[in-house]
């Protein structure tokens, strides 16, 4: 015979101020099963346990239910108090009658009394039915993945290689380095960016935990925490890595030229390039697009000035197999399109950059030796008007959300530009300068004072040209007048958009990404570095938009949460998982179809007992299986079910009320 | 459409062959106008083979049970009967090797007033799917229209349609004749009769039969062929079609046009997971 305790909670006032407590825990005791129920203020504080702990054992209770907040909050708590009094954890049931009761029917307190009442009536029939469940161990693969080669991923990587965790790091471009790399100087210090890192880039080439797979791709992720499976492709370079010393002669002969992305299109590359002198590793690469070897088969330049013979024009795509324990993801981001911006003639007027492409030309190793210069005509411009928010917190054209990084490095462009050209002088438009930072808001007074540069506060509405000036329309709201200002170069802040493919991975990798593409964490405040999907990790843009800190940071947290998911040689793996009863399988397979994660396959069985003939069955892969119930909700014969959430649990619940 | 003949050609020669060990097929019953289906094992029986318009039953309903389990069978398809077949194959309940598929490029069989059947008016493939051997000619895929019985019901209230239902539900005697003549229903043990299944009865106001019957007739959403066997078996005469028509015009209007068993290998609405399945509807 059942006996249940029900401990209802007044959660402080949350519950008790719309919720009439003791009238709830009366109607309770009315339940044949319930042997014992009672209120108390916080039933989650160290008293309120030790009176479900002293219940089970004077009471002899053989199920707890406990009517209080979202079992998502203290659920783990009260399993604890459970264990803790020598009870299967897993004979809990928590009726949510915070959530899903007093918080949505505050001006109604009879109502939510009376619901709350009946889920606490449903929790008391499920839990009757609640069998006793124990954890799963599982094996872990203590290796990591790293995707993308950026900052973010570089910091990862190294931080968990320390901890003499192996890492497996990729990279779709040839070298590493990201976005960092293209990079001049860095707010707030003007450390130059590529002296800073690039010894990390190199640390990560000789660190004997780490392998480096650049021009790869991850195209497949299959398995579960601890123990995934991921198949990377390592895309042809055409150039045997192991042989090659990154002497250049192939680079310098080769005749095809092809806009150079490392320098935003400012220059031209050859077919076979490495994208920087400071690559890692420094080794070229053919692009398979452009060499006239391999779309025609004419030319072979490379091959003949190559003295170690390691140009290789037959090589394939290559996919490599890695078990690996967690995953952290930082791809980074990309550039907005400022197409939408029609009226400052983005496309139509060669004089109007992105602040990329300004990075790489004051850049000493830029396409024009650290000179901006106007694309038009080459000459040094004068006046350079900056123009913030271009696309970021713009609800009408361009995306909601502040790029954050944008006021920071327009301040310095400014500083760069004054460096470089002395007589220049900056123009700035701008909404609000958002410069909350350690060393920031004093950066940009530094800029501010030493630049003289103007700021008007004002989108910039127009751009049209005038002879071979682009003049500048807005309003400067803080004298309230409409400016124009004559202008030699227009840099356009464009904003952080996440990295294009990014939904292709999170699909890949079976977790969730916002409207524009930037993946999501698990807990906004929380839980900032995991996703919904055990042992997969964000680091850096790829979460949303960061500064180089920022991303460090949290390629630093996410390297200290593989640790700790590393720090066993097991992995606790929640018994709420799916079974098969053989008896009623018919082995249509279904299940296997329509399971997420992969997790059913199928096996032979006697026809009977005594029987030769076989019949196939379906089979759960307890390790895999999440318990999401997508099979449960298909088997028409009833034949899987759900530990923690039986058929018989459900169907006692919708009897009870 | 008479393939008598050709039928009892195709099974004797699988038969002296040995390529089979039984033919599945139909015959007349002996005491009035009407066919019924037969097993044949032996080369001598062949003779008693026809094919008619009066060849209305789903042979395929045969293979779920034990007497052609793992047996070589040979048999006779229509154009539903076939999309009935290629679920049960895509489903893993017949092997493909173990079959000889005589497929029928079908003009319509009749109903018991010898009119032209309503399910073969509004087909909407009379040619066989899957077949080793096709007679007659095909005519090929015809376009999918919203059965006019099914009209009728979407005009009527919500109420109006429960009441009904509960009315003509009344008449069920829960012989379970329905399920036994749907090739489809094949479970060892179907979760209707399961103890948790139940335990429903006491959670909804509906009754019994009306519980089984929709539980049935949505596992057979997006997998019903429309062949009508479980009409032709009901002895209270049940218009079991609506439920069926029903959820196939949501299916088709809802899943890309799906329609069941047309294509092998294709699982139906319900039982894929696709990473481009459209989830505009989760909140």
């Amino acid at each position: 015979m059942a006996r249940v305790g029900v401990f209802v909670c007044f959660c402080g006032a949350n519950i008790g101020d719309f919720v009439d407590v003791p009238a709830v825990v009366e109607e309770a005791k009315k339940i044949k099963e319930v042997k014992y129920a009672i209120d108390y203020k916080y039933v989650c504080s160290d008293p309120g346990q030790q009176m479900i702990r002293d219940a089970i054992v004077q009471q002899r209770l053989t199920s707890v239910v406990v009517a209080a907040c979202s079992p998502r909050m203290h659920e783990k708590t009260f399993r604890k108090a459970l264990s803790d009094a020598g009870m299967n954890p897993y004979l809990l049931e928590v009726a949510n009658i915070r959530e899903h009761s007093s918080w949505v029917h505050q001006k109604n307190k009879k109502a939510a009394t009376g619901k709350s009442s009946d889920l606490i009536r449903m929790a008391v029939a499920k839990s009757i039915a609640n069998e006793q469940l124990h954890e799963i161990s599982v094996p872990v693969t203590k290796r990591a993945l790293v995707i993308g080669g950026g900052i973010a991923g570089i910091q990862a990587a190294l931080d968990i290689a320390d901890a003499r965790i192996p890492v497996v790091l990729v990279e779709k471009s040839p070298s590493i380095g990201g976005k960092m790399a293209q990079l001049d100087e860095t707010f707030p210090t003007l450390d130059c960016s590529q002296c800073i890192l690039t010894p990390k880039m190199v640390d990560v080439a000789s660190h004997p935990f780490i392998e480096l797979l650049p021009y790869s791709e991850v195209i497949e992720l299959d398995g579960y925490v601890g123990n995934y499976k991921a198949k990377i492709k390592r895309k042809a370079s055409y150039v045997n890595f192991d042989t090659c010393t990154g002497c250049g002669a192939c680079w310098l002969k080769c005749p095809v030229k092809v806009p150079n992305e490392f320098n935003m299109g400012i220059d031209k590359r050859k077919a076979i390039y490495s994208p920087f002198p400071q690559a890692v590793p420094n080794k070229p690469v053919i692009d398979a697009e452009h060499c006239t070897m391999l779309i025609k088969g004419k030319c072979g330049i490379c091959a003949k000035v190559c003295e170690k013979g390691s140009i290789d024009y037959t090589m394939q795509d290559e996919i490599v197999e890695r078990e690996i324990g967690a995953v952290v993801v930082a791809t980074g981001y990309d550039l907005w399109d400022p197409k939408p911006y029609e009226e400052y003639g983005v496309g139509r007027f060669k004089d109007i950059i992105n602040s990329l492409e300004f990075e790489r030309m004051v850049s000493a190793n830029g396409p024009t030796g650290g000179v901006p210069v106007r694309p038009s005509d080459g000459k040094v411009p004068k006046n350079v008007v900056f123009i913030q928010c271009v696309g970021s917190r713009d609800e009408a054209k361009g995306i909601e959300y502040c790029s954050k990084i944008c006021c920071m490095y327009t301040a310095k462009h400014t500083l760069l530009l004054h460096h470089k050209v002395q007589d220049s002088h900056a123009y700035v438009f701008y909404m609000d300068i958002r410069a909350a930072g350690k060393g920031y808001e004093e950066f940009v007074k530094r800029a501010q004072v030493e630049t003289g540069a103007t700021y008007l506060r004002g989108r910039a509405s127009k751009i049209y040209k005038k002879g071979d000036k682009l003049m500048v329309q807005g309003e400067d709201a803080q004298i309230g007048q409409v400016v124009e200002v004559e202008a030699d170069l227009v840099v356009l802040a464009t904003a952080i958009y996440p990295y294009k493919d990014n939904p292709d991975l999170a699909r890949l990798l079976g977790i969730s990404y916002d409207k524009y593409g930037f993946l999501s964490e698990a807990h906004p405040k929380l839980r900032p570095v995991e996703t919904a999907k055990a042992g997969i990790f964000l680091a850096g843009c790829t979460q949303a938009p960061k500064d180089i800190p920022d991303s460090v940071a949290q390629a630093s947290a996410t390297a200290a949460k593989v640790c700790g998911l590393f720090a066993g040689d097991t992995m606790k793996k929640d018994p709420m998982i799916a079974h098969v009863n053989n008896e009623f399988c018919t082995g249509c397979q279904n299940c296997v179809n329509v399971c997420p994660y992969q997790a059913i396959v199928t096996e032979e069985i006697p026809l009977g007992y005594g029987f030769k003939e076989l019949r196939t069955v379906a089979k759960i892969n307890e390790g895999v299986c999440q318990g999401c119930g997508s099979c449960v909700a298909i088997c028409r014969s009833m034949a899987i079910d759900l530990a923690g959430f039986t058929d018989m649990q459900i169907i006692n619940e919708i009897v009870a009320i | 459409m008479d393939y008598t003949k050709q039928i009892k050609e195709i099974a004797g020669k699988l038969f002296s062959e040995e390529k089979i060990d039984v033919f599945i097929g139909y015959r007349n019953s002996g005491f009035d106008e009407n066919q019924v289906p037969v097993l044949i094992h032996h080369y001598q029986d062949v003779d008693q083979l026809v094919f008619t318009e009066k060849s209305v039953f789903n042979l395929t309903n045969y293979l779920k049970y034990e007497h052609t389990r793992n047996k070589r069978v040979g048999l006779v398809v229509k154009g539903c009967d076939s999309r009935a077949l290629n679920l049960m194959l895509t489903e893993n309940q017949v092997k493909r090797e173990n079959l000889y598929i005589v497929g029928i490029a079908c003009e319509g069989v009749v109903d018991e007033a010898g009119q032209k059947a309503q399910n073969c008016l509004e087909c909407v493939m009379p040619d066989s799917v899957v077949f080793d051997e096709m007679l007659g000619t095909p005519s090929g895929k015809r376009e999918y229209q919203v059965n006019a019985d099914i009209r009728e019901l979407d005009g009527k209230e919500l109420t109006e349609r429960l009441t009904y239902f509960e009315e003509v539900f009344e008449n069920c005697i829960r012989c379970n004749a329905c399920r036994h003549s749907c090739p489809l229903c094949y479970c060892d043990k179907c979760c209707i009769d399961q103890e948790t299944s139940t335990l429903y009865h006491g959670a909804n106001t509906t009754s019994s039969a009306f519980h089984a019957l929709m539980t049935w007739s949505l596992h057979l959403a997006g997998r019903c062929v429309d062949c009508r066997n479980c009409e032709k078996a009901c002895p209270s005469h049940l218009p079991l079609h609506l439920l069926h028509k029903q959820n196939e015009k949501v299916v088709y209007e809802n899943f890309q046009e799906h329609q069941a068993g047309m294509i092998e290998g294709d699982r139906g609405a319900f039982y894929k997971y696709s990473m481009s399945d459209p989830d505009d509807f989760i909140m």
